[in-house]
């Protein structure tokens, strides 16, 4: 099976996870492969990642590079290693330049392309430079993070089994064999490279309201111990920690509320609860948890459940996502608690009324925001990225949504560019700037100074650098 | 030559590419050029990339060294290149099956001694002879190692310390080589923090560098093909071939025996000199009308001698002039070689000597044979008279010495001595404010300059501080699948400003902090002082 939606675009050949000391495979993707060639193809992982370490014992192997692949290592937890095996891009070139994409190597996976030379003028070229390390690393530690959000970290569930790796195995094998469907090789980018999280700007007193609103919930609810709110994609209020709501919001942003929105829309109008007796006052539904609250069955939907605070001390919970309209409410309730429709009805009589209040007032100041900067995005004004590493804020016009398919106001290059330049960012201390022009005549500037990196994208053929290192502080002001 | 008509092709669509920029000035450049001009990083695809190792082999079945024999009628008939390569392959192929089940055991033992180091320390599995290098911390913290070992795993080379004390490395390197190979695929490179592994197969010998530098991948492999080059210059590919498939498991060392040096001193140069990852060479500052004096004197001298292919002349690691056979060019890299060559030989300065080198990019099958001398001893400038006979030492002598009488006469060994002695430019000179130092390549004649180190660059720290900040300027600029026009970087501790026109390559550095107007549109200076600092005038012979 292959992941990637065009034949010709990058794919995941492989995703494998071992236990170096056993020399145990916990999982391999694609599942039908022989047991030869798994077993090969982690001796290749291992045998690299002991030969890195001969020469550098404290600094880990993070990528091999093939003619046709790319290999990316992370060590998850200690003596648990992560590799994916991405296929290059691979287009058949002739000598007069022409480009021709194959519409080979489909039909299995584990087999690469083989080159023919036909009349021996046509060679196959791997585009190698097209898979960024930078980018495909964070893409694979994004996936462990997200499985360690689902189901806890490898050394605790082995530990919880008194060390029965079969155990371990099941979940990973629960958890990927879906997680990998929803990978977006092709449109990964420098926004993997942060995962940062998107803000809604408000003023002082819509953000208290808020605020009160989460309080009020926290005071009248003791089980729900963090709340976070959303509007939109953006957040706008979070109890948890920045690196555990970097993992929680990613997880809502690109998965489960496009999910539920699709099954709204796929409903037809607003759905209500129809037999609800306050329907008429709000219009307010669990995302997570029963889908009709009068179902007497006392059937209570699905409600996913997280361990947050994992480089700590793990704790678990109950993640409860409700919405009304735009807003989103996301309460983490103990874990060990057991959830009752009971709990649910009396969170929907206290949330739904005031949420949908509350919303119309966001909404309200949201869309005053929203005309006071629109005459930016009608020009075609320069784009640009921003990430501050402290708060892990992230804000981009370069993408046009926050649901990452590649919708991008950019060429592919120069968004590649900008990982590139994010790249380098090592070779700085804390300040620094790059500015560069590219054959299509982009100009792309990257500027990183206190833990903040901002990025612009000019496209204006006939200027110069001064003219551009002075807009770019325009834009930056 | 495969080489040149794959640079006549490039050559060809790069024109097509400079039509539709604004015409530029060139500085330095010139109507006709004697260097091959390839970019190091086009080079380095067709490098990487093994399907153009085929198709080159299919090109260069006659070998240029022949051709040239053969035109002047000599006698001697080369081998039949051609088969030669097809058994080569063939060879290959074999050597593949072969080791592939070998291979999978030697990858499980070689993890499996390593676990058990990890657990008791005691020696592992296999008798080992004394300790080895990889548990020495001193060694393992080397900045740049190479390695050269043969497809069988035989090691061949080691940068420090004896090969013998790293099979186990040679093993485990070999194992991935072939490993990857099982797969039709090809192992380039890993990363490892901030340390690189980059393997190079050539052939029947696998090259493998370990670099704690900011170079790139590729800048490494760059250097992984000097480094084969420099080989294949002291026995020739063709040599080479025939004794692996000979016999695999051949011990090369004991050909190599005295080309270490070469090779090491190789590694150092290209530590120190921009040349490398330029591509290109610097020559000797002159005034354009003494240059043309000792260029005809070559020529007048040398024009009647049968076979000699290229007459060169070179100080200071700068080249003061080219004579070459009408038909045939030098490419930049068999130069650096030749500059390595003289470089790390003292022997030359007290004879002259009688030599046979192999230069591959010219061709790889054969050794064209040198007359190497130092003009004489109040001028150190090296004369190097190539040719493709090898019974005319005795000529190449005479003309040798009737060269330097006449240059003598014509007061040009004086000009020589006083451009080798003189101070060079510095940055400041320029009158750029602000600017501590620049490279410009002229890519039309693969010809670059820049001037001298100043402070704080002046000590070898910084100086190799500032190569690796071109290198990654450079690799950014030059980058196969996204190249730039104009890249500018500011630094800790430097502006960086890399500037590809149509036919120019400049990269500067400048302080820190300093406005961009004067960082631009310097260009000029260098039309200037072109009549110095390039050779543009010809001789054939």
């Amino acid at each position: 099976m292959v992941i990637a939606c065009s034949k010709y675009d990058l794919y995941l050949s492989t995703l494998h996870f071992l236990l170096q000391e056993d020399k145990k495979i916990l999982f391999y993707y694609p599942p039908k492969t022989d047991f030869d060639t798994q077993m090969k193809n982690v001796g290749l992982s291992e045998a690299i990642v002991k030969f890195t370490d001969t020469f550098n014992a404290d600094q880990l192997c993070e990528a091999l590079h093939t003619q046709k692949t790319r290999q990316l290592y992370h060590q998850a937890e200690r003596g648990f290693w992560m590799v994916m095996v991405i296929m290059n891009k691979c287009v058949r070139k002739s000598y007069c330049s022409i480009i021709l994409l194959v519409d080979a190597f489909v039909e299995t996976v584990t087999i690469p392309f083989v080159a023919k030379v036909k009349d021996g003028t046509e060679y196959l070229e791997y585009q190698s430079d097209d898979v960024q390390d930078n980018v495909y690393l964070a893409v694979l530690k994004q996936s462990y993070q997200m499985f360690r959000l689902f189901k806890g970290s490898f050394n605790a569930i082995l530990n919880s089994k008194g060390g029965d790796i079969v155990h371990l195995k099941q979940k990973l094998d629960h958890f990927f064999s879906r997680y990998l469907l929803t990978l977006k090789l092709n449109h990964s980018d420098i926004l993997d490279v942060f995962q940062g999280i998107q803000f809604l700007p408000l003023d002082k007193q819509t953000f208290l309201r808020v605020q009160c609103f989460v309080n009020l919930i926290e005071a009248m609810f003791a089980q729900v111990k963090y709340t976070a709110f959303l509007y939109n994609d953006q957040l706008v209020w979070s109890g948890l920690e920045p690196e555990d709501m970097q993992v929680v919001y990613r997880y809502l942003v690109t998965s489960l509320l496009p999910a539920h929105l699709e099954t709204e829309l796929q409903g037809g109008s607003m759905p209500r609860h129809p037999t609800s007796p306050f329907s008429s006052t709000h219009y307010g539904r669990f995302v997570t948890g029963p889908a009709n609250l009068q179902d007497t069955s006392g059937h209570i939907g699905k409600v996913p459940k997280v361990y947050i605070n994992n480089d700590l001390a793990p704790e678990l919970y109950h993640l409860v996502v409700y919405r009304s309209l735009s807003a989103t409410v996301c309460m983490f309730i103990e874990g060990t608690l057991h959830l009752t429709i009971d709990l649910f009805k009396r969170l929907d009589i206290f949330l739904g009324p005031q949420l949908t209040k509350l919303v119309s007032e966001v909404a309200e100041q949201c869309s005053r925001q929203a005309t006071s900067s629109s005459t930016n995005s009608v020009d075609p004004s320069p784009k640009f990225v921003y990430f501050n590493k402290l708060n892990l804020a992230q804000k981009s016009t370069v993408h046009l949504d926050s649901r990452r398919t590649g919708n991008v106001a950019v060429t592919p290059e120069v968004l590649r560019l900008l990982a590139d330049i994010n790249a380098d960012k090592a070779r700085m201390s804390t300040t620094g700037e790059t500015i560069l022009k590219t054959m299509s005549d982009y100009w792309v500037v990257g500027k990183l100074s206190n833990l903040r990196e901002f990025y612009v994208v000019i496209h204006q053929k006939n200027a110069n650098l001064i003219e551009i290192n002075g807009k770019y502080i325009y834009t930056s002001d | 030559m495969a080489s040149e008509g794959l640079c006549q092709d490039r050559n060809n669509t790069d024109n097509n590419e400079e039509a539709d920029v604004v015409p530029d000035f060139e500085p330095g450049a010139s109507l006709e050029s004697m260097l091959v001009t390839t970019d190091s990083f086009e080079e380095l695809e067709q490098e990487m990339d093994s399907s153009f190792d085929e198709r080159q082999m299919k090109e260069s079945t006659t070998s240029t060294i022949s051709e040239i024999q053969e035109e002047l009628n000599d006698t001697t008939i080369p081998e039949d290149s051609s088969s030669d390569q097809d058994d080569k392959l063939m060879e290959n192929d074999e050597v593949a099956c072969k080791n592939f089940a070998e291979v999978a055991s030697q990858l499980s033992e070689t993890s499996l001694t390593s676990n058990e180091d990890g657990n008791t320390a005691a020696t592992p599995v296999g008798s080992l002879p004394e300790e080895e290098y990889w548990q020495n911390p001193e060694w393992k913290e080397r900045k740049k190692h190479v390695f050269i070992l043969s497809a069988a795993g035989k090691p061949i080379y080691s940068r420090y310390g004896s090969e013998d004390k790293l099979v186990t490395i040679f093993g485990v390197m070999q194992a991935l080589v072939s490993f990857v190979q099982t797969n039709q695929d090809t192992i380039r490179s890993i990363n490892a923090g901030n340390t690189k592994f980059v393997f190079l197969l050539k052939g029947p010998i696998i090259l493998v560098s370990v670099s704690r530098t900011t170079e790139s991948a590729s800048q490494l492999v760059l250097q992984l093909t000097y480094v084969y080059n420099q080989v294949v210059s002291v026995l020739t590919s063709s040599q080479l071939t025939r004794i692996y498939e000979q016999r695999r498991n051949y011990d090369l060392r004991r050909l190599l025996a005295g080309a270490e040096r070469l090779i090491d001193h190789l590694l150092n140069f290209m530590e120190r000199e921009p040349a490398f990852l330029l591509g290109a060479v610097k020559c000797l500052p002159l005034t354009p009308s003494v240059r043309d004096s000792i260029t005809q004197t070559i020529v007048q001298t040398c024009g009647k001698i049968k076979n000699l292919v290229f007459a060169i002349l070179l100080a200071k690691n700068q080249l003061i002039t080219l004579v070459r056979m009408k038909k045939y060019f030098i490419h930049p890299a068999d130069l650096h070689l030749i500059f390595n060559l003289v470089n790390s030989s003292e022997s030359f300065k007290a004879a002259e000597s009688w030599t046979p080198i192999c230069l591959p990019k010219f061709d790889s099958s054969g050794f064209l044979h040198g007359h190497v001398s130092y003009l004489s001893d109040d001028c150190q400038a090296c004369l190097l008279l190539l040719t493709v006979d090898r019974d005319v030492f005795f000529t190449l002598s005479e003309a040798k010495q009737k060269i330097v009488e006449k240059l003598r006469r014509g007061n040009c060994l004086e000009a020589i001595n006083e451009s080798v002695n003189r101070a060079s430019y510095t940055a400041s000179q320029v009158g750029v404010p602000e600017m501590r130092h620049f490279l410009y390549k002229c890519k039309s004649t693969a010809q670059f300059w820049s001037p001298a180190l100043e402070p704080p660059y002046h000590i070898s720290e910084e100086s190799e501080r500032l190569l690796g900040l071109y290198q990654a300027l450079h690799h950014r600029l030059h980058a196969a699948s996204r190249p730039l026009k104009l890249l500018h970087q500011q630094l800790d501790k430097e502006t960086m400003l890399g500037w590809v026109s149509a036919c120019i390559t400049l990269s500067k550095m400048a302080k820190p902090n300093r406005s961009y107007a004067t960082t631009t549109g310097k260009a000029s200076y260098m039309e200037s002082v072109r009549g110095v600092y390039w050779l543009k005038g010809l001789g054939y012979c």
